[in-house]
């Protein structure tokens, strides 16, 4: 997809228009995450920070199982969240870029305008939805099912459904990206060379779509390990997770350094997963890009 | 099997599976509109009786009209940057070649892959550090420079992809009939982008009413929709927190019914 004028860095029009997002980015987004990793080698003391530059941090990060028990749930959840989502956006971005063309563009409105709702007041829904005293219980009730069937509010499944609920549109949209770019005529070939429907989605579609499947799995993956609402407010923090954990670090115990290397730990741990996963689906190439 | 019902049968599944996600995506949604029309005290259900008094007192309540106040003032702010950013780091991505294109693409891209909590956390703390040399405390300004970092990359794809449409020809032919670079901007480039620069806006200004988790970490004691919302939640609401969600929707669904809009008329 090589495209373009060549520019040099020297040409003021590049320069003019690269300047601020670089600028942007390498201040308030690089250097963060540099001095959040210097930071790990320092100590607190009486809720003060001192700059002593050892390793007292991290010993105290590899010596306690707690943290690491914390990380491998935070870690499932993810991944469990990622399998979720493809399997249901799979259909949906299918249909979107195949099939829906009479109600196309009132489905993608009606996906991105759930997408772009605030999440904290959708968990918020979910909450009064699914309480045991919720609508959920008293729909069913009504209905004549035995009270309080719904009952699973503040256990992990709920956490698990708030995340593939906040992380499902990210999926749709990777995945209608890249199901809408396939050249339709390779599809028709199969037919003509005799492909059933299924043979022809198992042979050509997905294959040709695996760069989305990788993009979007990678998406909510990396923003999976990070959630925080969920946890908190529809798992009834009863099971943290990596994000609560580390923002307990900062605010209760303000401990910054072992907060920092917690960030480090969940950030290098992920990236490390996600480098793994390319390197098992022979993704080394396409990565984002595609 | 016919292949006519083969094609039935899988357009049943589909719109099937489509239908039960839209339910699925629109549950709570509808639950807390449907809750804020409760006319009791408490979120319980049956409800006491139904009337639009917590809107009534949704307009006589302090902290949360401060509260969308403060959302619009951040989003207005963050949007308009994070655009203007986002608008030309597009279109150096898509249009020109360049030496560490790649890493130009990767740096104003990676904030999208960055958990939210942790982008904030880490702001946080280079706040507070430059904040504790420079003598200044975290608040709006810190929030808003936290949206724009992580909203730019956004407006940055949805414009690249308007970008990646458009013939660069025309405006060598702009240059060519004697046009300066800056008219060539003012009435080529930027008019054909349109499309996909007003619905980036759109997109960005949604992104940063609705965030939560940078506002939680970078706006101090400032309070936003969200951030009050969050804090009612813990406390135990009354049906004043599912009538501002239902005041905060409306707004937003007209919004992206808009860019939609917008969008389809550029195709």
């Amino acid at each position: 997809m090589e495209q373009g004028v060549g520019k040099s860095w020297r040409d003021p029009e590049l320069l003019w228009k690269a300047l601020p997002s670089v600028l942007l980015q390498t201040t308030c987004f690089v250097a963060p995450l540099v001095m959040t990793f210097l930071l790990t080698f320092q100590r607190t003391r009486d809720f003060q920070l001192r700059w002593t530059w050892d390793l007292a941090t991290w010993t105290d990060v590899f010596s306690k199982p707690h943290y690491w028990t914390i990380l491998g749930h935070t870690l499932v959840m993810a991944l469990a969240c990622v399998a979720i989502c493809l399997v249901l956006a799979f259909p949906i971005a299918y249909g979107l870029a195949t099939r829906f063309k009479t109600l196309e563009n009132e489905i993608k409105i009606l996906v991105t305008f759930a997408f772009i709702t605030d999440a904290t007041l959708k968990t918020f829904g979910w909450v009064l939805f699914l309480d045991k005293k919720g609508a959920a219980n008293y729909l069913l009730t009504g209905l004549g099912f035995p009270p309080e069937m719904v009952s699973f509010l503040f256990t992990d499944w709920a956490t698990l459904l708030g995340m593939v609920y906040n992380l499902l549109p990210f999926a749709i949209f990777t995945l209608y990206l890249s199901i809408d770019s396939i050249d339709r005529n390779l599809i028709f070939a199969a037919y003509d060379a005799g492909a059933s429907k299924w043979r022809a989605h198992w042979e050509v579609t997905l294959p040709l779509c695996k760069p989305g499947i990788f993009a979007g799995s990678v998406l909510i993956f990396l923003l999976g390990v990070g959630v925080f609402l969920e946890p908190k407010v529809l798992g009834g923090g009863t099971s943290p997770m990596s994000a609560e954990l580390i923002r307990q670090t900062f605010e209760t115990r303000v401990n910054w350094p072992l907060g920092a290397a917690l960030t480090f730990v969940l950030m290098v741990v992920s990236v490390f997963l996600v480098l793994l996963f390319s390197r098992v689906l022979g993704m080394r190439r396409s990565g984002f890009g595609a | 099997m016919n292949v006519r019902t083969q094609d039935t049968l899988i357009n049943i599944m589909l719109y099937g599976v489509m239908a039960a996600v839209l339910l699925f995506f629109y549950i709570p949604i509808f639950t807390l509109m449907a809750f804020s029309l409760q006319e009791g005290r408490y979120l319980t259900l049956p409800f006491d009786g139904i009337s639009l008094k917590w809107y009534g007192e949704l307009l006589n309540s302090g902290p949360a009209l401060t509260a969308l106040r403060n959302s619009t003032l951040i989003a207005a702010f963050a949007t308009v940057i994070a655009t203007a950013v986002g608008t030309t780091a597009a279109i150096v991505s898509v249009r020109y070649r360049f030496r560490g294109k790649a890493a130009f693409q990767a740096l104003t891209g990676a904030p999208l892959a960055f958990p939210q909590l942790l982008l904030g956390i880490v702001l946080l703390l280079w706040f507070s550090v430059l904040g504790r040399l420079f003598g200044f405390n975290t608040g709006l300004v810190t929030a808003i420079i936290g949206h724009i970092v992580y909203i730019t990359p956004f407006v940055m794809v949805i414009v690249a992809v308007q970008v990646h449409n458009f013939d660069p020809q025309l405006e060598d032919a702009a240059r060519d009939c004697g046009a300066s670079t800056w008219e060539v901007y003012r009435h080529v480039t930027v008019p054909l982008l349109w499309p996909g620069i007003f619905s980036a806006a759109i997109f960005a200004f949604l992104l940063s009413w609705g965030n939560f988790y940078i506002t939680y970490s970078l706006a101090g004691s400032t309070r936003t929709v969200p951030t009050f919302i969050f804090s009612g939640i813990a406390v135990g609401s009354s049906p004043l927190y599912p009538a501002i969600a239902t005041v905060v929707f409306i707004p937003g669904l007209i919004l992206v019914a808009l860019a939609a809009r917008m969008r389809r008329a550029r195709a």
